[in-house]
Parts: structure tokens; sequence; C-alpha cells
């Protein structure tokens, strides 16, 4: 066997550490300037979004962009000065405020009508999440985070044992923990906001990432059934050996379709797909060096060897 | 290989079956794909009614959906949504504006006679009344133009507080003045609006009784006719207008159950509160808590968007399977397309509502589908350099991977489960199309391919090592 994960484990280990440190430490610095770890979007903190196009773009008759000082002027008139504001293909604005009330929103739209001219209602968006219910969305989607943890392991508990689902968990963290990094990095780098799809993201990946973890923890089950003298370490070196060649094409088929989506998958789903991208390589990073080093590492510790796990 | 003969027959009617529900069946649409604004109201809890049950739900519900009706949409849907929410689709709508308003009032609309003796006396508060409601246009517009100012905010705020006590006061105060009624909205039959002359940009709403309201109404205004005293309208405990009625009713009231209401409305505000009042009184306020409205051609472009990208993907896939499995991995290829379609033809049965993350969810799928197959070649091979048959090692390919698939499949599944109970929405739907597209794979990847594959090594001309495994030199 000439590759063995076990032996570099602390490489791998200090690999991950250094990833999530550095994770974290964007947290920190995000939760002091920002009041959260992560860059929170109207579905969690509550807002208005805007978004208009100039009926003119559609048949080409515009006669000069948007003007942003026109639109930050009327955005002043109305009181709502510090929302922020872009300009999108030079027809079109966006503009993302406290959450605004019918009233408030029709007079904007109004004013916005008088001074640049009539906008397209097929290319119109209007996105409103009331505050109270941003948090409330924010709870549950975390709520839902959790229980799939508990339920993973419980299900892991009983097809192998205690031991492989907790390490299957810490795995299951390390991939949480590495895509909330990096969005917390690109949050501050960026601006990129997190909203209900990265929730649904993070789920997902999860529940991916589990399965190279299993497929793994299947093999060293298997091994260890029909030699039960050999070596924790050397089960679990053939193990990952002998699915690395089924991780990494699972892993790529999974990633071709998200990259595409990536690419071309319009604005909503772009930073859904990465974020599922980053989870995905890390899901199966942390099954191959992480878990199955940590299971070794743990059954080699213990002074009597367990019994194999029964199947 | 009369068994798998038997087997493919099977997956043919199948895929002939599918096939028929994908052409008969149009593919719903989530407003975020075919344009449309989609409201969640939170039923707000009041003195009166402290909690908000199932029942009072459910008549909430009945009443937003007359309002809702009212405005004409085609395919409108009004939705419960958890213990205290309604869901509203208005597909087509670019901007819910008038949806809002007509959502907003309870409409408690209220009839009443003025008690004897207190006309200087409600002159007097109505004058009141129109004073405070001036100053608080006036507070409410400085409000908006300070927003920036949080030293001014707060002045303002604290002057709007104590203008709303006053008004709360004030309303109490002209509400003395008239006696209790019984004839409510509740006795309508129709309401509409209507200029006050052809061309007036003033309004009335016109109202119309059922027997029994305009029985009431009859004896009322016989009742206060030429007396000079008047007849007191109230939307939501608020004065309206107070018209009086001429000595000419005092024989027999105004017969007939008509009424008008003037209160200085505009053709909208008219318009609005006939849709309210036709639609019933709600037995509690509601707060639009959440807005997503998407214009039409922005969902055909995501669709758009999407279906390349979906394409694009499983084409990817679909090559990359050839190149490193070669045969099986063809074999698997159709087993994709069949999981494609199959999966599709599970969406429309179930009545799954597509949306733009669901979409999402199919593509993952799609990558997630090969996995099982991955699995079962690359254990395939293994065993084929161990030195197996190849029905052999097909067979224990098939065999040993079992598990390890079912583990895996099991706890995504548990994570879409998560997803689906505490999850809303869109959120759901995701949720949904993954946890179809996993029931599905397990079908395709084990029972179609394995019926396929069986199926071909049963042909000579196709069992070449090549085929299975490269740098195989010979097969058993």
């Amino acid at each position: 066997m000439s590759f063995s994960v076990n032996r570099q484990r602390s490489l791998w280990w200090g690999i991950s550490l250094v990833v999530i440190l550095s994770g974290l430490m964007a947290m920190a610095i995000s939760s002091v300037s920002l009041g959260s770890p992560l860059r929170l979007g109207l579905d969690f903190i509550g807002g208005t979004r805007l978004q208009f196009e100039l009926a003119c773009s559609t048949t080409n008759t515009c006669k000069q962009p948007i003007d942003i000082d026109v639109v930050r002027r009327i955005l002043n008139q109305e009181g709502l000065g510090n929302s922020s504001l872009q300009v999108i293909d030079q027809y079109g604005i966006g503009i993302r405020t406290i959450p605004l009330g019918v009233e408030q929103r029709t007079r904007l739209s109004s004013a916005l009508t008088q001074e640049l001219g009539a906008f397209n209602p097929a290319q119109t968006q209007i996105e409103t999440v009331g505050p109270t219910l941003g948090g409330q969305i924010l709870r549950s989607g975390l709520l839902a985070l959790l229980v799939a943890f508990i339920g993973i392991t419980i299900y892991l508990t009983l097809r192998f044992q205690f031991d492989y689902a907790f390490f299957a968990l810490v795995a299951l963290f390390h991939d949480v923990l590495v895509t909330a990094g990096i969005f917390a990095i690109l949050g501050l780098t960026l601006g990129v906001e997190i909203d209900s799809l990265f929730i649904v993201a993070l789920l997902t990946i999860i529940g991916f990432s589990v399965n190279d973890t299993v497929v793994i923890y299947d093999r060293v089950r298997e091994t260890l059934k029909l030699n039960p003298a050999l070596n924790i370490k050397e089960v679990v070196d053939q193990a990952v050996v002998q699915t690395l060649g089924r991780s990494i094409n699972t892993t790529l088929t999974t990633l071709l379709p998200l990259v595409t989506i990536f690419i071309f998958g319009g604005d909503t789903l772009r930073f859904f797909a990465l974020a599922l991208i980053i989870g995905f390589v890390t899901g199966a990073y942390s099954s191959i060096f992480v878990a199955s080093t940590l299971l070794a590492w743990w059954r080699d510790r213990q002074p009597t060897p367990t019994p194999s796990p029964v199947t | 290989m009369g068994k798998y003969r038997g087997w493919l027959i099977a997956i043919l009617v199948l895929l002939m079956a599918a096939t028929w529900v994908i052409v008969r069946t149009p593919a719903r649409l989530g407003l975020d794909l075919r344009g449309g604004a989609q409201l969640t109201l939170q039923v707000q809890t009041t003195d009166k009614v402290p909690q908000i049950t199932p029942q009072v739900l459910s008549a909430v519900q009945s009443v937003v959906q007359k309002r809702i009706d009212g405005l004409g949409v085609a395919e409108a849907v009004v939705q419960t949504a958890g213990d205290d929410k309604l869901l509203v689709q208005l597909p087509g709508v670019t901007d819910p504006e008038q949806a809002e308003r007509i959502l907003k009032g309870t409409a408690q609309l209220l009839f009443a006679p003025q008690k004897p003796g207190t006309e200087a006396q409600l002159q007097v508060e109505r004058q009141i009344q129109a004073q405070l409601l001036l100053e608080q246009t006036q507070l409410l517009l400085e409000q908006s133009q300070n927003a920036n100012n949080p030293e001014a905010l707060a002045d303002i705020e604290a002057k709007l507080a104590k203008n709303r006590e006053s008004l709360a006061a004030s309303q109490q105060a002209i509400a003395n003045l008239f006696a209790p009624s019984e004839l409510t909205g509740a006795m309508l039959q129709e309401a509409f609006a209507s200029p006050v002359a052809p061309g007036s940009p003033n309004w009335n709403v016109i109202v119309r009784f059922d027997p029994q309201g305009a029985e009431l109404f009859a004896r009322l205004t016989k009742e206060i006719a030429g007396t000079g005293r008047s007849i007191g309208i109230f939307l939501d405990d608020r004065l309206i207008s107070a018209p009086t009625v001429s000595a000419q009713y005092a024989e027999t009231g105004i017969i007939g159950g008509n009424a008008e209401i003037s209160g200085g409305f505009t053709a909208q505000t008219a318009n609005d509160l006939a849709i309210q009042l036709q639609g019933g009184a709600l037995p509690v306020p509601l707060e639009v808590v959440e807005n997503r409205t998407v214009g039409a051609s922005l969902g055909q472009d995501s669709i758009r968007d999407s279906l390349y990208a979906g394409v694009a993907g499983l084409v990817l896939v679909l090559v990359f399977m050839v190149a490193y499995y070669r045969l099986p991995g063809l074999i698997a290829d159709i087993a994709l397309v069949l999981y494609a379609i199959f999966t599709y033809a599970a969406f429309l049965l179930f009545g799954v509502t597509l949306t733009l993350p669901g979409i999402a969810g199919f593509i993952l799928s799609i990558g997630m589908a090969v996995d099982a197959n991955v699995l079962i070649f690359e254990r395939t091979r293994e065993e084929l350099r161990l030195g197996k048959t190849l029905y052999r090692s097909v067979e224990s390919g098939f065999d040993r991977a079992f598990a390890s698939i079912l583990d895996s499949n099991v706890t995504t599944l548990i994570a879409c489960g998560a997803l689906f109970a505490l999850g809303t929405g869109f959120v759901r739907g995701f949720a949904v199309t993954l946890a179809i597209g996993i029931g599905v794979s397990m079908f395709t990847a084990l029972t179609c391919s394995r019926s396929f594959l069986f199926y071909a090594i049963s042909i000579p001309s196709l069992r070449k090592p090549t085929w299975f495994c490269p740098k195989l030199e010979t097969l058993k």
C-alpha cells in the first residue's frame, strides 16, 4: 500500500485547522463590524429590495442611462438616504431599503417613474420581508440544521457504532464551518450576503458529505469483518484507497452540474451553487482525510480492541 | 436471461406511462418562474381575539379569499401557512399594491343612530378629529423626511404617539354620541363604487343590504328622519360619514335597502372599500410580512438560464461516465436519462410546484443519482481485477454496493426531512424535489441499470474486457 492517509494525518488536520481558524477569524471580525458572523441578507433581517428596468430599454429607445445621483436624491427626499443603490446595465436600478409599507413603496416608485420614465412591469422585482418574519426564518433554518445533525447521528449510531457516528458528525461540523467561514470572508471582502438558500445549501452539504463518510465506513466495517486481526490504521488506509476512485468520481459528477449553474444559472442561484461547490469539495476532503483518520486515531488509543461492529 | 427481459419490458411500460404523463400534464410553475406576486400575511391578535385558533384563521382565510376574488386576478390562491399566517399567490400581478391595501383594514362597518340632544357636541368633536387627522398627516410627512436625523425623529415620534392617543380619545368621544345598533357590514348584499356625479373625481360607495339589513335600515332611518340627528357610518370604529335623513322619510324610513356612503373618496379608495365591504369584515387585523414579486420576463429568463445549466451539466456528466466507465458508463447514462424522465413525471404526478430552487435541486439530484452507479462500477472493477468472472463481478458489484447506497440515501433523506418539516415555502419545494429524486434514483440506479447490464453481458459480442475495465487483458 503506497498511500497511507494516516501517516500524514497531522498535515490533513493542520490544513483543516488553518482553513477553519481563518473562517472563524473572519466571523469574529464580521461579528464586530456587522453584528453577525455572516453578512445576513434580506431573508433574515428584513427589508425591501426593489428592482426596476426602464420600459424604453426593451425597445432600445432610451435617451440616456439612469443617473444614480437622481435616484439618490429621490431616496433622500423619501427619507431613505442610507439605502444601498446600484445601477444595473445602465437602464435598471436595484434599491435595498428598510422594510417599506405599501404606501411608502408606491410613493417611491411613482417618484422614480416621474423622474426617470416608465418602468417595464415584466422586469420588475419587489421583495419585502418583515423584520420579525426574518428572525423566524433564521431560527427555523438553524433548527433544521440541528435536527438534521441529530437525525444523522442517530441513524449512523444504529447502523455502525457511536464513535463512528461521532466522527462523522465532526466531519459534518467541519464542512459547515469551512463553508460558513469562506462565506464570512466573502461577506467581508465582496459583500456577499447569505439568505434562506444558504441554509438549504448547508443541509444539502451535510446530507451529501455524510455519504462519502458512510461509504468509507462501510468499507472499514467490511474489511474488519474479513480480517478482525488487522490493525485499525491499516484497515482505514485500505478502505480510503479502495473508495478513493468512487469518492473523486462522485464529487466530480456532482460538481459538473453545479459549475454549470454557477456559470449560467443567473444571480439567484449563483451563490447557492458556490456554497454547494465549496461544501461538496470540503465534504469529500473531510470524509477522506478527517473522519477516517480520527476514527483510526481513536480506535488505536483504545486499550482493548472493541469488537468489530455488527452488520 | 428471461428474468431480465421481463424487467426490460416493465421499464419500457413505465417509460411509456411517464412520457404520457409528461405530455398530458402541464407543469405547475412557481410564481418566481412565471411571474407574479406572493404575499405572506400574518394574523394579528387583538384584545377581543387574544389567540389565533384554527377557527379564527379559517374565518380570516375565507374573508381574504373573498377580497382577493374581488380583485379579479385569475388563478389567485389563498392558503394557510403555519399557525398564524396566510399565503396569497397572485399570478401575473407585477405590483400587488392594491391587494396589499385591501387586505389591510378589517372593514367593520356599522350604521348607528345618533343619541338625541348631541347635535352640537358632534360638530365640535368632528372638528377636533379633523384637526387631529390633519396634524397626523403633517407628522407622518415630517417623519419620512427626517429619517436620517435621529434626534428630530425621536421628537416627531413622541408627537405622533401623543396624536394617536388624542385620536383614540376623540374617536371614543364620538362613538359615545351614538346609540348601539345591530346594522353592520355583515348584512350587506353588495357594495360598489360610484362617482358622486358622472365624471366627478369624488366617489361614493353604494351598499345594498340583504332583506334583514334592509328592514333594520328602514327602521333606523324612520327613527331619525327630520330630527336633525344623523346616522353614524363607522368603518373600523372610525366615523367616516354622518348623513342626516330628511323629513319626507318619517313615515316609512328609507325602503329598498340601498345606502350611500360618502366620505371624500377617490375612485381608488372607493373601489378598495367596496371590495373590502363585499368580502366581509375581518375578525382580526392582518399585516403583510413578506412580499415577493417577480416580473414575468424575469421569471422566463431564470427558467431559460436554469434549463441551459441543467442540460449542460447533464451532458457533461453523461460524457464523463462513458469516457471513464465505458460500456457500464453508457448503460448508466441510459439509466440517468430514464431517471430524468421518471423524476420529472413524478413531479407532475405529485403536483410539485416547480420553483427556481426546485429546479436547482433537480439538477443537483442528477449529479447525485450517478453516485449509486459509480459505487457499483468501482466495485465491479475491483472484483474484475481480483480475477473473478464478468458475471460474478457485476453481481457482487451490485450486492456489495447496496449497503453503502442505502445508507447514503437515508442520510440525505434525513436532511430533506429536516428541511421539509422546518422550512417554509420554496425551501419545502426544494426538499420535496430532492427527496423524489433520491427515491427515483434508487430505482433507476439499481433496477434499471442492473437489468440493462445483465442483459448486455448476456450478448457475447459485448463481452470485451476493455469495454468494462481499461488495462484488463482477459475476461473470464
